[in-house]
C-alpha cells in the first residue's frame, strides 16, 4: 500500500506547521531587483568550481564568472578586503532584523513578556535568520565562511542561560569585526565576551568556589588544544586568574564586569609563569601568552586546514601555516594565504554540513528566501540549527557525524524544487531552458555540480525518470530535486 | 609530499565526483552497521510528562493520613473507602500505595512484574521553575554549570566511543515532536519526527514515484554514501510497508488513545517491530501544570492519566511477545512534583519530589521503590513539598548500566555519583 504524506499526517492527527512570514512577502519587490546578478548556466565556466565550493556557501554564477575573469588567487585577495565589496544585496535584507544592533539589555526586553515566561525565540531566530541571509546573499562570501568558522571555534549555545540574548552581541561585537584580523584580538574579545563567560560558567567562578570550565576550554578548545602542553594544575591556576570575570545584572544587564571582591588575590603559576596579584590583568596576561603559544599556532592552523583542505589535512601545509601564524603574530589572512594558495591543490572532498547543504542549494538555484522558520526547521532536523550546538567544541567538521542523516536533505531538495517551502521561491523555468531531457539534466548539473554528468549516468537518469512517467512539465522539478539530493551534491 | 594528490588529480577526481559513478579511494571511509541493524542493549523509550505531574495523585499514598488531611477535595479515595464509588477509588498496589483509578489498565503490567515505581524521586534543584527544572533534568546536570548536551546524547556518544559505528541507522535516535528533545542533544545526529510521516519523501504519489526513481538511479553506486542512501531508501520502504493507516495491533485489553501521544507510542512500537535500528525514542505528554481545577478521580488530570495509562498499557501489550518484551525499557518522568496541600483554586502549585515509572522485561517490578519521606508537616521540604529520597539520575544511571550496556555513567551524569537502587535485573 502506498500512502501520500497527507495520509500520514491525517493518521497522526497533525497539521503541518504553518510559518507565514508577512515581512518576507512585503519585501518581495526589493528581492526581485536584488536578484538580477544571476547568470544562466549556459554562460558560466566550470573553472574554480571545486575551490569556490570551499570558499563560499555555494558558488553562484557571478563568483564563477569573476574567478574565470581574474583567477582564483586574485578573487581570494578581493575577498580578503570585504569592506571594499558592495553588499547592498545582504544589507537591505537585514534591515528587518531589529535586534541585530541592540545592546544586551534591549534584546532582553524584547523577550520580556512581563507576566509570562521569557519568550526567547524572536531574538534567537533573528540572529539565525540574519546569519543565513548573510551566508546566502552577502557577496563577502569568504568573510562569512570565516565568521562561521570562528562561530564554531568559539562555540556558544543560545540554550545556555542568558546566551539567548548575549550571543547576538558576541556575534556582532566579538566575532564579526575580527574574523579576518588577528587571532589574538579575536581571543581577547571572546574572553571578554559576556556570552562566552556565561556559556562556560565563568560568571560563577569565584575565589571561594573556583569553576574551571572556561579556564579549561580556553586552553583545550580555543588555543593550545588537547596535548598542547598544559596540565590540570594550569587549568586550576588559570581558573583562579579568571575569578571575578563576570557579567553585570539588572542595570547594564549583560555587560562585562570585573568584580575585585570575588577575585582570588593570591599568587598564581600558569604554564610555568609566575603571576603576581593584579586583578583583571592576570588573566589578560595569560590570554596574550596563549595567543602567541606555538601549540595555538598548530591547533588553529590544523582546524583551518581541516575546514578548507581535508578532514585529515596534509601535515606539511599545517606546519607551514602554523609557522606563518607565529611569524605574523596570528594574522588570519596570512595563515589563510598559505592554506588556500598552497593547500587547495591537495583538497579532498568534504561532506557538506547541513548549513552548507541548504545554503548551497538555495544559492545555486538562485532562490529568493526569507530564511524563515521553515528553513530553520529543516536545519534543526538535519542537526545544525545555528548556535544550538550544546558542547563547546562547535559543530563537527568531519564527514562521519553527518553522513547518516540523508532523509531530511532529500525532503528539503524535493520541497525546494517543487516550491513547497514557505517564504522560499525558485524559478526553474528561468534556470533551465532545455529542449530535451538530456539538455535539461546537463544544464542543471552544470549549475549544481559544476559540470555535466557522465553521459551514461545522464542517460540512465533520463530513462529512469521516463519510466516513472515524468512528463516534460514534471522534469525540471524532479531533476533539480534529484541532483540536489544526489551523492555528488552532498560533497564539496 | 607522498600520498597527496596533485592539483591535476584533484580536478580529475572532482569530475568523477560530479558524476557520482565511483568514489576516489581517498573518500572518507564510513563504518556501517548491517542492514536494519539491531540496537545494542534495550531500546529505550523516555516519556516526559511536561508541566510537573502531581505524583501524589498518580501513585496515591493512601496509607499516609496526612495525604487526606492536605487533599480534602482532590484526594483520591482509599481502595476500601465505601463512601466513594468503586470506580473512583485508588487501585491498591501494596497496602500503602495505589494507582489513580485511570491507571487501572497498567495493572496487568504491574502484576506481571514488568512495572516498577520509584516514589519521592526527583532532582535536587529547588527552583520550582518548569523551564529550569526540565532543562537541568534533560541535560542531567545539577545546575546551570556543566555540559549543555543532554543525558541521552551523552549516552549515545559514550557508547559510540566504546563501540564505534555499530549503529548508523537514520532512525537510531528519534524525538517525537517538532524538535528533538533537549535530552537527545549531543554529538550523535538525531531525527525529530512529528510522526513516521516525517520519514517519507513527500509530494503527491506521482512526484514521489519520480523522485524515488531519481534517487535509485543516483544512489546506485557502491561508495559509502550511496550505501547509506540505499539503506535510507530501504528503511523508507519498510516504514511505508508498516501500513500505519491499517495497522491494528493484536491487543485486547486497552487500545492506543487516538491522540498525538497515543499515536506516537503506537508508531514507536511499529518502528521497533520493523527493526529499523531504533535505539532511543523520546516522547512527551504535556498539560500537567494543574494549578486550577485539577480534579481528583475525575476531571482534568484524570483525563491525562487515562491517556498515559492507556498508552503505556497498549504499548506494553503490543510489545509483549518474547522477541520484544525482553529488549525494551520505558522510563516515565516529570520535572518535579506538586505541593502536598491543595490550593484555593482546586488545583496544586509547584512542588518538589516526583516519581518515576520504569517498565520493561527486566525491572524489579510489582514494587514501589524508594524511601517514603512522609507527608506530615515536619516531613515536608520548602513550602510544604514532598522530599526527594531518590535522585532521578540513580534510576537513569542504572538503566544505562544494566540495560543499555553503557558503564560510562560518570560521563553521562558528570559530577554525580550514582547509587544502584536495585530497580533492574
Amino acid at each position: 500500500m502506498t500512502l501520500s504524506r497527507r495520509d500520514f499526517l491525517r493518521l497522526a492527527g497533525l497539521v503541518a506547521a504553518s510559518a507565514a512570514n508577512a515581512a518576507a512577502s512585503a519585501c518581495a519587490p526589493v528581492y526581485n531587483k536584488l536578484g538580477s546578478d544571476f547568470q544562466s548556466p549556459a554562460n558560466i565556466s566550470s573553472v574554480g568550481f571545486p575551490e569556490l565550493s570551499r570558499l563560499t556557501f555555494g558558488p553562484r554564477g557571478e563568483e564563477r564568472a569573476r574567478v574565470a575573469e581574474i583567477g582564483l588567487n586574485a578573487w581570494i585577495e578581493e575577498q580578503f578586503a570585504p569592506d571594499s565589496i558592495d553588499d547592498a544585496s545582504a544589507f537591505w535584507r537585514l534591515r528587518r532584523f531589529r535586534t541585530l544592533g541592540m545592546d544586551a539589555n534591549e534584546i532582553y526586553e524584547v523577550g520580556n513578556k512581563l507576566f509570562d515566561d521569557l519568550d526567547k525565540t524572536p531574538a534567537v531566530n533573528e540572529l539565525r535568520q540574519a546569519t543565513l541571509i548573510r551566508q546566502l546573499y552577502s557577496r563577502r562570501q569568504l568573510y562569512e565562511v570565516m565568521v562561521e568558522f570562528w562561530s564554531d571555534h568559539f562555540n556558544i549555545s543560545v540554550d545556555k542561560g542568558n546566551c539567548w540574548f548575549l550571543k547576538t552581541v558576541d556575534d556582532r561585537d566579538a566575532i564579526r569585526p575580527r574574523a579576518l584580523g588577528k587571532f589574538r584580538d579575536l581571543l581577547w574579545a571572546s574572553a571578554h565576551s559576556p556570552a562566552m563567560l556565561v556559556y562556560l560558567d565563568n560568571q560563577v567562578n569565584v575565589a571561594s568556589h573556583p569553576n574551571e570550565n572556561y579556564a579549561r576550554e580556553i586552553m583545550e578548545l580555543h588555543t593550545l588544544g588537547v596535548g598542547g602542553g598544559y596540565t590540570q594544575r594550569d587549568v586550576m591556576e588559570l581558573a583562579r586568574c579568571f575569578t571575578g570575570w563576570t557579567v553585570k545584572e539588572h542595570w547594564w544587564l549583560g555587560d562585562f564586569r570585573f568584580d575585585p571582591d570575588i577575585h582570588d588575590n593570591g599568587m598564581k603559576e600558569v604554564l610555568g609563569l609566575t603571576i603576581q596579584p593584579g586583578g583583571q590583568i592576570e588573566a589578560e596576561g595569560v590570554v596574550e601568552v596563549l595567543a602567541a603559544h606555538p601549540s595555538t599556532a598548530r591547533f588553529v592552523a590544523t582546524k583551518l586546514a581541516r575546514r578548507f583542505i581535508a578532514d585529515d589535512p596534509p601535515k606539511e601545509i599545517v606546519e607551514k601555516a602554523a609557522a606563518t601564524f607565529t611569524e605574523t603574530d596570528g594574522d588570519i589572512k596570512a595563515v589563510l594565504r598559505v592554506i588556500l594558495f598552497d593547500g587547495l591543490a591537495y583538497a579532498q572532498a568534504k561532506f557538506k554540513r547541513p548549513v552548507n547543504f541548504i545554503t548551497s542549494s538555495l544559492r545555486m538555484l538562485n532562490a529568493q528566501t526569507d530564511a524563515g522558520n521553515t528553513i530553520l526547521d529543516y536545519l534543526a532536523r538535519m542537526g545544525q540549527l545555528p548556535f544550538a550546538w550544546p558542547t563547546p567544541d562547535g559543530y563537527p567538521d568531519r564527514a562521519a557525524p553527518w553522513s547518516g542523516n540523508l532523509m531530511p536533505r532529500w525532503q528539503f531538495a524535493m520541497a525546494l524544487a517543487r516550491n513547497e517551502i514557505e517564504g522560499t521561491h525558485v524559478n526553474l523555468a528561468e534556470l533551465a531552458k532545455a529542449d530535451s531531457p538530456s539538455r535539461l539534466i546537463d544544464q542543471l548539473s552544470s549549475l549544481l555540480l559544476g559540470g555535466a554528468l557522465p553521459e551514461s549516468k545522464r542517460d540512465e537518469l533520463a530513462t529512469a525518470l521516463q519510466e516513472a512517467g515524468a512528463t516534460d512539465d514534471d522534469l525540471p522539478p524532479v531533476v533539480a530535486a534529484g541532483l540536489t539530493a544526489s551523492p555528488a551534491f552532498q560533497w564539496r | 609530499m607522498p600520498n597527496l594528490l596533485t592539483r591535476r588529480k584533484f580536478f580529475e577526481s572532482a569530475a568523477v565526483l560530479a558524476g557520482a559513478v565511483a568514489w576516489p579511494n581517498w573518500m572518507p571511509r564510513l563504518a556501517f552497521a548491517p542492514k536494519h541493524s539491531a540496537p545494542r542493549g534495550d531500546t529505550l523509550i523516555v516519556v516526559f510528562l511536561r508541566g510537573a505531574a502531581d505524583c501524589l495523585n498518580v501513585v496515591v499514598p493512601h496509607g499516609d493520613e496526612a495525604y487526606y488531611a492536605k487533599r480534602p477535595t482532590l484526594g483520591i479515595p482509599r481502595p476500601d473507602d465505601n463512601k466513594a464509588k468503586a470506580n473512583l477509588r485508588a487501585v491498591d498496589l501494596d497496602g500503602f500505595f495505589g494507582f489513580h483509578p485511570n491507571l487501572k489498565p497498567l495493572v496487568p503490567a504491574w502484576q506481571a512484574g514488568h512495572l516498577a515505581i520509584v516514589h519521592a524521586c526527583g532532582a535536587p534543584d529547588e527552583s520550582r521553575s518548569h523551564f529550569r527544572a526540565m532543562e537541568l533534568m534533560e541535560r542531567g546536570v545539577d545546575d546551570e554549570r556543566g555540559p549543555a548536551s543532554g543525558w541521552i546524547g551523552r549516552h549515545l556518544a559514550t557508547l559510540d566511543m566504546a563501540h564505534p559505528g555499530q549503529n548508523q541507522s537514520p532512525l537510531r535516535a528519534i524525538g517525537l515532536g517538532q524538535l528533538p528533545q533537549r535530552s537527545l542533544g549531543g554529538s550523535v545526529p538525531v531525527s525529530a519526527l512529528r510522526s513516521i510521516a516525517d520519514f517519507h519523501l513527500g509530494g503527491d504519489l506521482k512526484a514521489l514515484a519520480q523522485m524515488r526513481a531519481a534517487l535509485t538511479s543516483l544512489y546506485s553506486g557502491n561508495d559509502p554514501l550511496s550505501i547509506v542512501g540505499q539503506e535510507t531508501l530501504d528503511i523508507m520502504d519498510a516504514v511505508q510497508a508498516l501500513d500505519p493507516l491499517g495497522y491494528t495491533p493484536k491487543i485486547t485489553n486497552t487500545q492506543y488513545p487516538i491522540t498525538e501521544f497515543g499515536l506516537g507510542l503506537k508508531q514507536i512500537a511499529m518502528l521497533i517491530k520493523a527493526e529499523v535500528g531504533l535505539e532511543v525514542a523520546a516522547i512527551d505528554l504535556g498539560g500537567w501544570d494543574t494549578h486550577f481545577a485539577q480534579g481528583g478521580s475525575e476531571g482534568l488530570m484524570a483525563g491525562l492519566l487515562k491517556e498515559l495509562g492507556d498508552g503505556l498499557a497498549a504499548f506494553h501489550e503490543d510489545t509483549a511477545d518474547a522477541k520484544h518484551a525482553d529488549r525494551l525499557t520505558i522510563v516515565t518522568m516529570s520535572e518535579f512534583g506538586r505541593r502536598v496541600q491543595e490550593n484555593g483554586s482546586l488545583g496544586t502549585d509547584h512542588g518538589h519530589g516526583s516519581l518515576m515509572m520504569v517498565m520493561g522485561g527486566h525491572v524489579v517490578g510489582n514494587k514501589v521503590h524508594g524511601q517514603w519521606p512522609g507527608l506530615a508537616d515536619g516531613q515536608l521540604v520548602g513550602p510544604g513539598d514532598l522530599a526527594v529520597t531518590t535522585d532521578y539520575r540513580d534510576v537513569l544511571a542504572e538503566v544505562c548500566f544494566k540495560r543499555l550496556n553503557n558503564s560510562a555513567v560518570d560521563q553521562i551524569f558528570p559530577g554525580y555519583k550514582a547509587t544502584v537502587r536495585g530497580l533492574l535485573k
